[in-house]
């Protein structure tokens, strides 16, 4: 997998959000953006994922160009994310979110007379994203009965379940406890071992624990990249970012 | 767009109770009642083409009389000018609706709540309003004189109403059929998720518009088969049929008998027509009853009819 930025600008109105960010991200590795609150964290992530489309520069992803390719071209491409705010099908069940997620990984959402949910080869993948994101206990409950930290994990499992090249994780730890923010770690961690990660987050710490690289935002500039040892270590983003 | 909770054991068990009713009626009932079985059914089968996009994508249309409309004059100009027979016609008619509705549906697909049900409302005025207006399909007097399928070469008599009932029975039969095999297909699923969650579809790669198009397009050749049978079972038709209070009372009767369970649409379907003919033949203020009735259902019973049914379901496990 291979991912690269270059020269990225947004703005909106008279309101430069991203100003000449270029990012590279090469191989299995899990990426950290980290920026306090109104760095462009968010519009970031939008701009890689296709919600929103940048003023000026290229993306490209395994080698080709995908400035012009909405959301839905992209996560084709394999590009998913989970959002920072949950977006799931509450009506429907652990087992039938994830089995109709793998629905699009095995190309048959067009199918139209045979049942999904009576599926094998599916039921059993859904049985295994279950495990991986810890919702086997839970498989049987509807989304909207699950809780917070739950849902959050269902999140993940929506998204590895279309077996992506690139996960983009939007804030994975927004609003979460202590204990439910370890759980998650935990299982971005396992995750991070099958697939290649970008994470937003302004939790510090989170990503000191998850990224094997950061780069810091800071009102839309790119301010630092290094290991987690170096951003913690730099007197830059000491100063820019913590305000010390 | 709200819709009922996916029971496929309630929703089987609760068709196959109707289907034994209409089949119970037709049989030891008299002439009229059996006309108004064949009524109930073709009104059934155009609720469900409603209660199919509700649900299933989150489309709520105002125009879908269009599509009865359609279905009706297709058949009686292609059994009177040409000479094809109803039976064949109720299937070109489809195929035909299909493609309209397929063509509609691309560019009106995506529009969201009030937009989405104000450009069909739009399109089926326009739609009545040129009906009414055509020399071609009798103007305001319509078309009269559309026969019903000759099916003597295997012995049946369709202008028996024992025997045009059981044929409309089987219509509405296959196309339920259809219906429930299509909404839990990896295609139904998938449009049921539009309606709860469409950008997170989009996010995983879903082709929100190609899913909904199609439901469209289905939906609009279902609504026109009803059209094809309602013009068989008359033998004439008027631009009444394709004016938007029909597709109002289509919606009535899918939340009356609770959106997104295609036998929830029949059960409204049915008691909405039996509550209409026998209120109107007591009462002069039986809209009212009605809209009464109505609200008290959007109100206090969400799920409408089929959620009482799930209650009971619950209470006798």
């Amino acid at each position: 997998m291979s991912l690269s930025l270059n020269n990225i600008d947004k703005s909106f109105g008279s309101i430069k959000v991203l100003n000449n960010v270029n990012i590279q991200s090469h191989g299995r590795e899990c990426l950290g953006i980290i920026g306090p609150n109104g760095a462009g964290k968010s519009t970031l992530f939008k701009v890689i994922s296709g919600n929103l489309k940048q003023d000026k520069g290229d993306i490209y992803f395994n080698s080709l160009n995908i400035n012009n390719l909405n959301i839905n071209k992209r996560a084709r491409l394999g590009i998913s994310q989970s959002f920072q705010k949950n977006s799931l099908f509450l009506e429907m069940t652990v087992k039938e979110s994830i089995m109709l997620a793998l629905s699009h990984k095995y190309k048959i959402t067009f199918k139209m007379l045979n049942s999904l949910i009576n599926n094998k080869a599916i039921n059993n993948d859904a049985i295994e994203i279950a495990k991986d994101t810890g919702l086997l206990d839970y498989f049987d409950t509807k989304s909207d009965n699950l809780s917070y930290g739950l849902q959050r994990q269902l999140e993940l499992g929506i998204a590895i379940s279309c077996s992506p090249k690139l996960l983009l994780l939007d804030e994975p730890t927004a609003g979460m406890s202590p204990a439910e923010t370890k759980e998650i770690i935990k299982l971005i961690k396992k995750l991070s071992a099958k697939y290649s990660i970008i994470i937003v987050e302004h939790d510090m710490d989170v990503i000191y624990e998850l990224a094997n690289r950061i780069y810091v935002l800071d009102r839309g500039t790119l301010i630092f990249e290094g290991d987690a040892k170096s951003v913690k270590n730099s007197e830059l983003v000491q100063n820019k970012y913590l305000g010390i | 767009m709200r819709a009922v909770n996916h029971n496929p054991q309630l929703r089987s068990q609760l068709f196959f109770l109707l289907l034994f009713s209409a089949i119970i009626a037709n049989i030891f009932g008299g002439y009229f009642t059996r006309f108004f079985v064949a009524e109930i059914v073709i009104l059934s089968i155009f609720a469900i083409s409603l209660d199919f996009i509700a649900s299933r994508g989150g489309m709520v249309s105002l125009g879908h009389a269009m599509f009865l409309g359609i279905g009706a004059y297709t058949t009686a100009i292609l059994s009177l000018n040409y000479g094809i027979s109803p039976f064949a016609s109720t299937f070109l008619t489809f195929i035909t609706a299909c493609l309209i509705g397929l063509i509609i549906a691309y560019f009106i697909v995506l529009l969201d709540g009030i937009f989405f049900i104000m450009v069909t409302l739009a399109l089926g005025e326009m739609f009545n309003s040129w009906v009414f207006t055509s020399d071609y399909l009798g103007g305001s007097d319509g078309i009269s004189g559309i026969m019903r399928p000759d099916l003597a070469f295997i012995g049946i008599d369709t202008n028996s109403p024992l025997i045009f009932t059981f044929y409309v029975l089987l219509w509405l039969i296959g196309i339920y059929y259809l219906l429930i095999k299509i909404t839990d297909a990896p295609l139904g699923r998938n449009l049921d998720a539009i309606r709860q969650n469409s950008n997170r579809i989009s996010a995983i790669g879903g082709y929100t518009r190609a899913y909904k198009a199609i439901a469209f397009s289905l939906s609009a050749g279902i609504a026109s088969v009803a059209g094809s049978l309602y013009v068989q079972l008359n033998g004439f038709i008027s631009p009444e049929l394709t004016h938007w209070t029909v597709s109002g009372e289509g919606l009535i009767m899918i939340i009356v008998g609770g959106i997104g369970s295609i036998s929830g649409a029949i059960l409204g379907a049915t008691v909405v027509h039996i509550v209409q003919h026998e209120l109107s033949s007591i009462i002069n203020w039986w809209m009212l009853v009605i809209g009464f009735g109505f609200i008290f259902i959007v109100l206090f019973m969400k799920d409408g009819l089929w959620g009482l049914l799930e209650k009971i379901q619950k209470k006798l496990r």
